[in-house]
């Protein structure tokens, strides 16, 4: 999942080296409120899903918690 | 007449709303677009609470038709913002510059009419899932905070997205600017720029006469670096901002903190070395001071000439 997620960031943010962890906050990623409707929506094409996403959704792992989630 | 779904949806004679504009749309404004039968609004910028509660007594004083706020979500206000307007039920809330996820639910059941102003198609699925009323698709020729994507590409696309009525905003400031927007799927517009001439509308002279001048190639987006770009009129001050982006000795917080305040500079004094005249590129259209129910009926008139025109190049 973490690779997949990874994937598709790296895509995102048009950085090919780029490492995450579950650790990784979107505020660190330079990911604001916006930034993250196009990554979910980006998520949800690639897993075939819908996301609930919510202000406590954060990091990496909040993420892949609402992926497990959906 | 030119009407479409939108006008039943927001109880408006004609499917024009007039954008929100930090430091410039006030109630007055606001009121004279909406008692000409579009729909006004009131910028709340960055401004506090309480300027925008004055502005909603002031709006209701001067007209008795619907208009909105316009909230700017980046504000540190905006909280405070969000929760007058839902206890105020103000008609209309349009949201700009980030998700307006948080306030949706309490504005939807206060019975306001949410729509957020999109510059994807992403962004306007999500204000649907959420509950949204309609989205205002706005593309990059607009003036002020804008996307990627310009409108002819972004409405056709965000109209196939979604089933919620759209808006379409940038680039349109006379009638054939509101019949093609039609013919791309919109069912209203919204115009931003050509409003700042307006007689109501109590920007500085000397941005007005700007406006008036500007030609076709007068404007340029800067802050692309910062992640959030504004389209203004080319000046001295605005040629700086573009080319300090592409200096790499000048760090991001430097840039921002040059930008600051310079709206409000060219909006309220007109400053013409320091100030920065936000305005899109159809500003080279724009030609006269008319009042806002003039600017409606001229937009509308010259739309009704091209849609009938158009029926007839089909046969
Ligand atoms: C001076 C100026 C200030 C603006 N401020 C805001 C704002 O505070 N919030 C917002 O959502 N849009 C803002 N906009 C965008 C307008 O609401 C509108 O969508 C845009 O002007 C439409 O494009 P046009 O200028 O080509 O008509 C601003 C535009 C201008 C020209």
């Amino acid at each position: 999942m973490l690779e997949k997620i990874t994937s598709i960031l790296r895509e995102f943010k048009g950085d090919d080296s780029l490492v995450v962890t579950e650790e990784t906050t979107f505020e660190e990623l330079g990911i604001d409120s916006l930034d993250s409707v196009e990554l979910v929506m980006s998520i949800e094409d690639e897993f075939d899903i819908t996301i609930e996403m919510s202000a406590d959704t954060q990091s990496i792992g909040d993420l892949i918690k609402s992926i497990d989630a959906a | 007449m030119t009407t479409t779904e939108l006008c039943n949806l927001l109880e408006i004679e004609y499917p024009v709303l007039q954008g929100g504009m930090a430091w410039i749309a006030d109630a007055p404004l606001a009121a004279a677009v909406s008692n000409a039968g579009g729909l006004g609004l009131i910028a709340a910028g960055v401004s506090s609470a309480e300027y925008v509660s004055e502005q909603i007594k002031e709006a209701r004083r001067l007209t008795d038709k619907p208009f909105g706020v316009n909230i700017m979500l980046m504000s540190r206000n905006a909280e405070a913002i969000a929760e007058l307007v839902a206890k105020e039920k103000v008609a209309v809330v349009t949201t700009g510059a980030g998700s307006p996820s948080p306030y949706i639910k309490l504005w939807i059941d206060a019975g306001i009419k949410v729509i957020p102003v999109v510059a994807s198609t992403g962004l306007a699925k999500m204000a649907q899932r959420w509950g949204a009323t309609a989205v205002i698709a706005e593309g990059s020729e607009s003036g002020g905070h804008i996307g990627e994507t310009s409108t002819m590409a972004l409405v056709p696309q965000v109209c196939d997205a979604i089933s919620l009525p759209v808006i379409a905003a940038g680039g349109i400031a006379d009638g054939r600017g509101i019949a093609a927007a039609l013919m791309l799927g919109a069912a209203g517009v919204q115009v931003g720029t050509r409003f700042l001439v307006a007689h109501e509308c109590s920007v500085h002279q000397n941005y007005k006469d700007k406006i008036i001048k500007a030609k076709d190639i007068d404007t340029v987006a800067t802050g692309k670096r910062l992640g959030h770009p504004i389209r203004s009129l080319k000046t001295p001050f605005s040629r700086e901002l573009y080319s300090k982006e592409y200096d790499s000795n000048i760090s991001n917080q430097e840039l921002e903190a040059l930008g600051k305040g310079a709206l409000k500079l060219a909006a309220e004094e007109g400053d013409l070395q320091q100030g920065l005249f936000m305005a899109g590129q159809i500003a080279g259209l724009i030609k006269e001071e008319q009042s806002a129910q003039a600017i409606i009926e001229t937009l509308m008139s010259e739309a009704q000439a091209t849609l009938s025109r158009a029926a007839s190049w089909a046969n």
